[in-house]
């Protein structure tokens, strides 16, 4: 029994957790949670706030890597071996369609709750100052999750893969000067064929996974830094009185500049360099909103993680993820459609190419990155800042309406049909 | 090494340093652009001319043209790959036009647009008849619509 106890004792190494300290050792000395504060504020905790929406989009990405890495055990990426390898998943393997389904749906969702997360985080403010980098970092995560999805929407090798995947890096191509060599590069070749498989093979489960997970530490080691999560800070009561905080001075030498304390908490290099930290510090008397990460934040985590997880098992028990016929280059089907969530983009190019394809798709990304440093107004206040909440539901309302009208309002040669008018398919 | 020979090889060394990474970076993307295609050659023999009908133009799936047999005016051939992005139009008798089932552009007996987003006429292609009588098409050689093989 000691034994035990012993070996227990030096692998988490920590006073036992109905004590305070061994509720911070518990976070502090373990590689993994140590990501987390040993306190969290109140308020990041409650669900109306950010609706768990990264970490559960963090989650749905656990989940793609998983079930990724089993499904890539029975894939072949070549043509037409890769076709016949999702028939196997789906006919011979041992839940195998499950696991397709799982990762069909997962990466579906985290399109979806990637994009939520981003509305959340723009009408919460959170990407004001000191944030502005992490919302940079997330636009980018962004773009790899959009990426991924699009690179995996080819491996399948149906009908439905091929068509997309063709009509999406011909829109590329539209891009003036270097458009043709960038798609020529992507596919390995002037059609999509087998180069071209290959390559979104790699892009998809190499070097696209390893960007994400790189940019996804970057982000969540930028919370941390950043002081943790924003906080409504317009409703917490005012500080008594306005304290006053040095920057950038050792002990006895003048100090760099002094600001009024904020509400925010950050972590600076408190023990290495003597004098306070470099940007915003707490206040004592805020210690009583905050309470230890150990049981409320890990539970309430926990409980996301459970959700997500049988969310997308309790989905791909009853819905399949679609396979068509085998590519067939000769025959486009009618309509031909790229995923959903390019299908606002689809929309536009059919109007223009060059204008809906690669000038509006360009000019939407740079105006994402630059909102932080675009919007001055310092107030996280939502009556503060009408103007920008007005905007930015404009951008999202447009989308939606794109996708929406792509998706269900567009028929046999992308004639405009209401969903409730009942097409014969392949009538010409 | 007094300094000015010191901040002169610090100069050259940081020089050659970002020539370095700058020709490593192109290494890189050359790599990419494959040296080899192993695509189906752009030049072809489709058969004999006695092979096509008269009437409807003969679809190759395989080669995504369209051949043209007129009795009068010989043989034309036609790329089915729309000029928007990419997807294979259909020849559609009943009003001897091209339709493209992506989003809707339409091309008129000619290949010139009609209608839709294409921002181009479609393609022709050179048809000749080699040595052996068969028909030899060349995508690489547009031709006018206007340009027709008699045989
Ligand atoms: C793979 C994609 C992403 C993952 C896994 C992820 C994950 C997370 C997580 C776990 C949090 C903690 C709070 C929460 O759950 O809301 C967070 C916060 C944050 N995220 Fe993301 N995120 C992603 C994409 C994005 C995108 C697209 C943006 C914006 C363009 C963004 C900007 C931010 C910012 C600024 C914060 C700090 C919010 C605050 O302080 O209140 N992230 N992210
Ligand atoms: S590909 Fe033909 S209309 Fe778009």
């Amino acid at each position: 029994m000691n034994l035990i106890r012993e070996i227990w004792q030096s692998i988490v190494r920590r006073d036992p957790l109905s004590t305070d300290k061994g509720k911070s050792e518990l976070v502090f000395l373990n590689v993994w949670l140590h990501i987390h504060p040993a306190k969290v504020k109140k308020e990041n905790l409650r669900f109306k706030y950010t609706f768990y929406l990264g970490f559960i989009t963090f989650f749905l990405f656990v989940i793609l890597l998983t079930t990724g890495i089993a499904l890539m055990c029975y894939y072949r990426p070549f043509p037409p071996q890769a076709y016949q390898d999702m028939k196997d998943l789906e006919f011979v393997v041992y839940m195998g369609p499950f696991l397709r389904a799982m990762h069909r749906w997962a990466a579906h969702g985290m399109v979806v709750c990637v994009f939520l997360h981003m509305c959340r985080v723009f009408y919460t403010a959170s990407y004001k100052k000191p944030r502005q980098f992490n919302w940079v970092v997330g636009v980018l995560l962004l773009l790899l999750t959009l990426g991924l999805s699009f690179t995996g929407y080819l491996l399948p090798w149906d009908q439905l893969a091929y068509w997309a995947i063709t009509v999406g890096t011909n829109i590329g191509s539209y891009a003036p000067i270097i458009g043709g060599q960038v798609r020529e590069i992507l596919l390995g070749g002037h059609t999509v064929g087998e180069a071209a498989l290959l390559r979104f093979y790699v892009l998809h489960v190499a070097i696209l996974p390893s960007a994400l997970i790189l940019l996804t530490i970057v982000h969540f080691w930028r919370i941390r830094k950043d002081g943790g999560l924003s906080r409504p800070t317009w409703k917490l009561k005012p500080n008594q009185p306005e304290a006053l905080v040095t920057i950038g001075a050792p002990a006895q030498v003048e100090p760099l500049r002094t600001v009024a304390a904020s509400k925010d908490k950050t972590y600076g290099l408190m023990e290495v360099v003597t004098g306070k930290p470099i940007f915003e510090t707490i206040e004592a008397d805020e210690e009583e909103d905050a309470v230890f990460s150990y049981p409320y934040a890990f539970f309430r985590e926990a409980i996301a993680l459970m959700v997500t997880v049988t969310g997308i098992m309790a989905i791909s028990l009853f819905f399949h993820a679609p396979l068509e016929q085998l590519a067939n280059p000769a025959k486009t089907p009618n309509p031909a459609k790229a995923p959903w969530y390019f299908l606002g983009l689809q929309e536009l190019v059919s109007h223009s190419a060059l204008l809906g394809g690669v000038v509006a798709p360009a000019l939407m990304v740079l105006a994402l990155l630059a909102i932080p440093y675009f919007d001055r107004n310092p107030s996280r206040r939502p009556t503060d800042r009408k103007w920008a909440i007005w905007l930015f539901t404009i951008f999202v309302v447009v989308n939606l309406v794109l996708i929406v009208i792509g998706t269900f309002f567009r028929g046999p040669g992308w004639a405009f049909v209401p969903p409730w008018v009942h097409v014969v398919a392949g009538a010409e | 090494m007094n300094r000015r020979a010191f901040l002169g090889w610090g100069a050259a060394g940081f020089v050659a340093l970002c020539s370095g990474v700058a020709v490593s970076l192109a290494a890189v993307v050359r790599y990419l652009v494959p040296s080899v295609f192993y695509e189906p050659p752009q030049s072809f023999k489709i058969g004999d001319p006695a092979d096509f009908p008269f009437g409807p133009p003969t679809f190759l799936p395989d080669e995504k043209i369209f051949v043209f047999r007129d009795r009068e005016k010989g043989f034309a051939v036609a790329s089915a790959v729309c000029t928007h992005l990419g997807c294979t139009v259909a020849y559609f008798q009943s009003d001897q036009r091209f339709h493209c089932p992506c989003h809707g552009s339409v091309f008129g007996p000619n290949g010139t647009v009609q209608h839709g987003p294409a921002p181009r006429a479609l393609n022709w292609f050179e048809i000749t008849q080699a040595r052996d009588g068969q028909l030899l098409v060349d995508k690489d050689k547009v031709v006018p619509p206007s340009y027709r093989l008699m045989v």
